[in-house]
């Protein structure tokens, strides 16, 4: 709940509406309550505004403070005071001030009653205390059970007990399990992890027949003799016979370009073709 | 000294609000102080240097704000003066 919000938002509302006035302000929110709630920044922006302003007033005031850091500082109860008796003069009816006995640093009583001051803390008496409940227990974090060392060890303990370890380190009771091949090995052979290489032996396999070269799409002279010396027939010499019989042609099908003239009309009196 | 310099017209309230500026009232003076300034201003209607060292007077001056701020404040008008040039 943001009251001073709400507070400085209706206030605002108020004094721009007309509906209060900044004499209205002042009238709870007294140079006194000023002089106790208002930081000094702020107060010192004031005093500059009043010795520059050829006039002092009301006005003067909430501009250079400003209702924002009125809400701010100075008590709710006090702006509240001053809200309800702007709200109620408007609706006609009798504003009634709630009595409050503020706050931080003062002691005020809304209205006309005088500022007091705290009593000083040297008069106060200190508050009782409080029993202090015991705080949960922490849950005990998990781990592995170490033998805290006890008092009574002492520093030649504590030095044979090192020279245990190590002397039980340098000679271990369980052989190391090998583990796996962390890397490829290399081919050449060479090196350590060759000397090291602890892969059974395999048989030889026999030497594959060296892969043919490679052809490109036309075949020059020099690759029809390749073929030609390796005895392997290319592919249009496989279906040699099939091509031959796709294309033959019977005489029928034949045209006798001697029987027409044509040949005869194109030619001139040399014999020779046009 | 302060209320000597007035008195004989060596400095003014203006000259002594020159050094004892709002921000340094505003950080030395007493909150009552300071509302009882604010108080008579808004009823005369005016916050001038006179009315101001008529409410905090230069006794309370003296009595709150730092002294090297009252002393340049004298050093200054016997500076303008010609009596000396200690800063």
């Amino acid at each position: 709940m943001n009251l001073k919000g709400f507070l400085d938002t209706a206030l605002t509302q108020a004094l721009e509406l007309g509906i209060g006035s900044p004499d209205d302000v002042l009238r709870h929110v007294t140079p006194e309550l000023l002089s106790v709630h208002l930081p000094r920044p702020l107060w010192a922006r004031l005093l500059t505004a009043c010795l520059g302003a050829p006039r002092v007033d009301a006005q003067l005031v909430i501009e250079t403070v400003g209702v924002a850091n009125l809400c701010e500082h100075i008590p709710v109860a006090v702006m509240w005071n001053c809200l309800s008796e702007i709200s109620t003069r408007s609706l006609g009816r009798e504003f009634v001030p709630i009595q409050v006995s503020v706050v931080s640093r003062a002691v005020v009583s809304v209205g006309s009653a005088p500022v007091t001051r705290p009593a000083p803390l040297s008069m106060t008496p200190p508050p009782d205390e409080m029993p202090r409940e015991a705080p949960a227990p922490r849950p005990l974090a998990v781990g592995p059970a170490i033998p805290s060392p006890s008092a009574a060890d002492s520093l030649a303990d504590v030095v044979a007990a090192l020279e245990a370890d190590e002397s039980a380190a340098s000679a271990p009771t369980r052989a190391r399990t090998p583990t796996s091949q962390r890397f490829r090995q290399t081919n050449t052979g060479s090196g350590r992890l060759a000397a090291t290489n602890s892969r059974r032996p395999q048989a030889v396999a026999p030497a594959e027949p060296p892969p043919a070269p490679m052809r490109t799409a036309r075949r020059g002279s020099t690759e029809v003799s390749e073929i030609a010396s390796e005895g392997v027939e290319p592919e249009a010499e496989v279906g040699r016979d099939d091509w031959k019989n796709a294309l033959a042609v019977e005489d029928e099908q034949l045209v006798d370009w001697s029987a027409t003239g044509e040949e005869t009309q194109n030619t001139d009196e040399y014999g020779r073709k046009r | 000294m302060v209320e000597s310099g007035l008195e004989h017209q060596v400095f003014a309230p203006t000259d002594v609000l020159a050094h004892a500026t709002p921000e340094v009232l505003a950080s030395h003076l007493p909150p009552e102080l300071l509302g009882k300034m604010l108080a008579a201003s808004l009823a005369s209607g005016s916050m001038t240097p006179d009315r101001v060292l008529e409410t905090v007077t230069p006794e309370l001056l003296a009595k709150h704000l730092p002294h090297d701020v009252l002393w340049a404040c004298i050093a200054a008008a016997a500076e303008r003066a010609g009596v000396g040039g200690d800063k």
